[in-house]
């Protein structure tokens, strides 16, 4: 299937917004290293709901808002696809420690942000937008599983599609059922392939493209059956190669480090331009992205 | 009774192959079917275990032998996962799906699946036996399972399947995206069939956490009711296998599916019903049909206060008076992410057999809404299913037979 980004967000440590992701990816993205995380706090809600929300809504909500702008593309009418490995296993937490408790007293806004989709309504509220909304749970391979969809429904709605890819940070018990040691937010316009015409500028300001097309094209390796091999095209820059492996959806900086650095035009030495990127999207199943 | 469709569709009809279902009303189709004629309920004033909440629950009744279930010794075990074993064993269903697998190759068949508790019972479970270092307890260390995307990754398994797995969480929109996005693949040239399912299971988080919100009812609850007090809850597992539409085949058809979000709240629908009105007008459009060519509605209808009047104003105001409406969530319990293809595959059952399940326990209506209150034979032709869940997400489904 045809497929394009015209537009991207992010959110990790050191690199707060996609203006400093491509300033850093100059500098090596050495500023990955050296900063601390800072919290995300998403303008566009209120300051009262951003403290009930917690971490993991305020960075998806932050990074899908950022890729809209950054598409400079119409926040009420884009389809959303959101996708995490392990959900928000801060309130995971929460929620299975009351209950392990004789009172076994939940707090409702606690219990409303539970489901899975807490993102996508908090998104969807802020942006006031009626559009189609999911959460897509491909558990190590959703960063993949994701970008499928997305590319599916930007060719069923014939409109971009907003994919916002995330997890959190965790400690004890996660870490041992999948270890995420960085917080990251990823959030990309997906489009059909088609320009984005009405919906925003196929060309910024500085004259450069925005849009980044490829081809996508799910495989299944049969000879694998019932294995779990990792497929996954690792960004070529260090560190943000060591991010990709400190949280699974980190497979989508290989994807971000393409798009920014075949957008810029510049001639990044320590990047170079890829024809195609591997992502998994299934156990033993891959998106072929050529570009 | 279906008039003739008043606009071309917009996406193309796929063919509903076969489904089935296990919930309070029974292990696999006919259960089902003989519970509903013989009028019998699968709410009970039952308990469940440390739980004090006083409520009716839709209780699947689980073989206790897990001898009966090897496959779940190697990490998977979870009560979620136990109801997907079970219900995978009836109506053949596994047979299916293996002969679309031969058909199409293991790699062109998909599987789309809906959850919203996915395995957080085995969670909860954890939890009451965690390690001093807070760590989980070595029978608890299943990755496979403590995550979102375990049912998914589950069913993908028993079924042999190596095309495009996703779960889908969106509440109790769930299962009905499931519908939504396989017909997309479907239509894409993605797969050639693809498994739908929705399962999820009783457990804590749900009882005590719809009880944080005032939403439960200590009696079988009763959907539309002028003195209707909540919901009552219920779990269920149930999976169809779609494929593209091979002419007229198939009797039975998913002709379009709808989906919209309220940007309102999180845990209020819209007072005026506007994510709702959307999803049921966007899902008629990409069925190329008007709301006077559906037979049969199936409500959304949870039996609290300001669910039930929001979508009764709604479909008071769009639906025709030949239409027949029921919601019977007050026959399974809310199976929240089970509970869009609950009552996806009770629609397809009213098509197949002609009999329409009422709503049951409701006596009084609200506002005179005609509601569907005595279960009764009608040979419909088209049925509408309409799925709201938390975040705001809803969906709403169109069925059809040739």
């Amino acid at each position: 299937m045809k497929a394009g980004i015209a537009g991207v967000g992010v959110w990790a440590r050191g690199v707060e917004g996609v203006a400093k992701f491509e300033q850093s990816q100059l500098n090596d993205f050495e500023s990955m290293c050296e900063s601390s995380f800072v919290n995300p706090k998403p303008e566009c809600v209120p300051p009262k709901e951003r403290r009930r929300a917690g971490l993991m809504i305020n960075l998806a909500v932050e990074v899908a808002h950022q890729a809209c702008d950054d598409a400079a593309i119409d926040k009420t009418q884009i389809p959303s696809v959101f996708v995490s490995a392990l959900g928000d296993t801060a309130i995971t937490d929460y929620m299975c420690r009351k209950l392990a408790q004789p009172e076994k007293l939940l707090s409702p806004t606690k219990f409303h942000n539970s489901v899975h989709n807490a993102p996508s309504g908090y998104w969807t509220i802020s942006a006031e937008n009626r559009a189609p909304s999911s959460f897509v749970g491909g558990f190590r391979e959703s960063f993949g599983a994701g970008l499928l969809e997305a590319v599916s429904q930007a060719h069923a709605f014939a409109t971009p599609v907003l994919l916002v890819a995330y997890d959190i940070a965790n400690s004890a018990p996660f870490e041992d059922i999948e270890p995420v040691s960085e917080s990251v937010g990823i959030g990309l316009v997906v489009t059909n392939g088609e320009s984005v015409g009405a919906h925003g500028p196929q060309t910024g300001a500085q004259g450069r493209q925005n849009t980044v097309l490829f081809d996508v094209d799910f495989e299944a390796q049969i000879e694998n059956d019932g294995g779990r091999e990792q497929v996954i095209s690792q960004p070529l820059s260090e560190p943000l190669r060591d991010f990709a492996c400190a949280n699974p959806v980190g497979a989508g900086f290989a994807l971000l480090e393409q798009i920014t650095a075949k957008r810029s035009g510049a001639d990044l030495e320590q990047i170079p331009l890829l024809n195609e990127l591997r992502l998994a999207a299934a156990p033993a199943a891959m998106l072929r992205i050529s570009f | 009774m279906a008039g003739e469709p008043n606009q071309r569709p917009v996406t193309d009809p796929v063919d509903v192959v076969g489904y089935t279902l296990t919930s309070s009303l029974g292990a696999g189709v006919e259960c089902m079917r003989d519970s509903l004629r013989a009028n019998r309920g699968g709410l009970s004033n039952s308990s469940w275990p440390n739980c004090d909440v006083q409520c009716h629950l839709g209780r699947m009744p689980l073989p206790e032998t897990s001898d009966r279930f090897p496959q779940l010794d190697g990490g998977r075990l979870s009560r979620n996962n136990t109801s997907i074993a079970w219900a995978l064993q009836q109506d053949d269903f596994t047979t299916l799906v293996s002969s679309a697998v031969t058909r199409c190759g293991a790699a062109r068949v998909g599987l789309v699946m809906g959850t919203s508790t996915s395995s957080i019972d085995r969670t909860e479970d954890a939890y009451t036996a965690l390690g001093e270092d807070g760590r989980f307890g070595q029978a608890h260390q299943q990755p496979l399972t403590h995550n979102p995307h375990a049912p998914g990754d589950f069913v993908a398994s028993e079924l042999g399947l190596l095309g495009p797995r996703v779960t889908i969480s969106a509440a109790c929109a769930s299962s009905a995206k499931v519908f939504a996005t396989a017909q997309r693949w479907l239509n894409q040239g993605l797969v050639d069939a693809c498994v739908v399912g929705g399962a999820d299971s009783l457990c804590l988080s749900v009882i005590y956490g719809f009880h944080s919100l005032q939403l439960v009812a200590a009696d079988a609850c009763r959907p539309f009711d002028a003195d209707r007090s909540g919901i009552s809850l219920g779990e269920a597992a149930g999976f169809a296998l779609l494929e593209r539409a091979a002419g007229e085949t198939q009797e039975l058809k998913l002709l379009g599916a709808g989906e919209s979000c309220d940007a309102y709240h999180m845990s209020s629908a819209h007072p005026d019903g506007l994510g709702a009105r959307l999803s049921m007008q966007r899902a008629l459009e990409a069925a190329g049909l008007g709301m006077e060519n559906i037979d049969y509605i199936n409500l959304h209808g949870t039996g609290t206060r300001a669910n039930d009047s929001t979508e009764g104003k709604v479909c008071a105001e769009l639906m025709s008076a030949k239409t027949l409406a029921s919601a019977t969530k007050s026959w399974t319990g809310h199976t929240l992410g089970a509970a869009g293809i609950v009552e996806a595959i009770l629609c397809l059952d009213s098509l197949k057999t002609g009999f329409v399940p009422g709503t049951r326990n409701t006596q009084s209506v609200e506002d005179n809404f005609p509601l569907l209150l005595e279960s009764v034979e009608a040979n419909i032709s088209t049925a509408l299913s309409n799925s709201f869940g938390f975040g705001g997400n809803n969906c709403t489904l169109v069925f059809g037979k040739s």
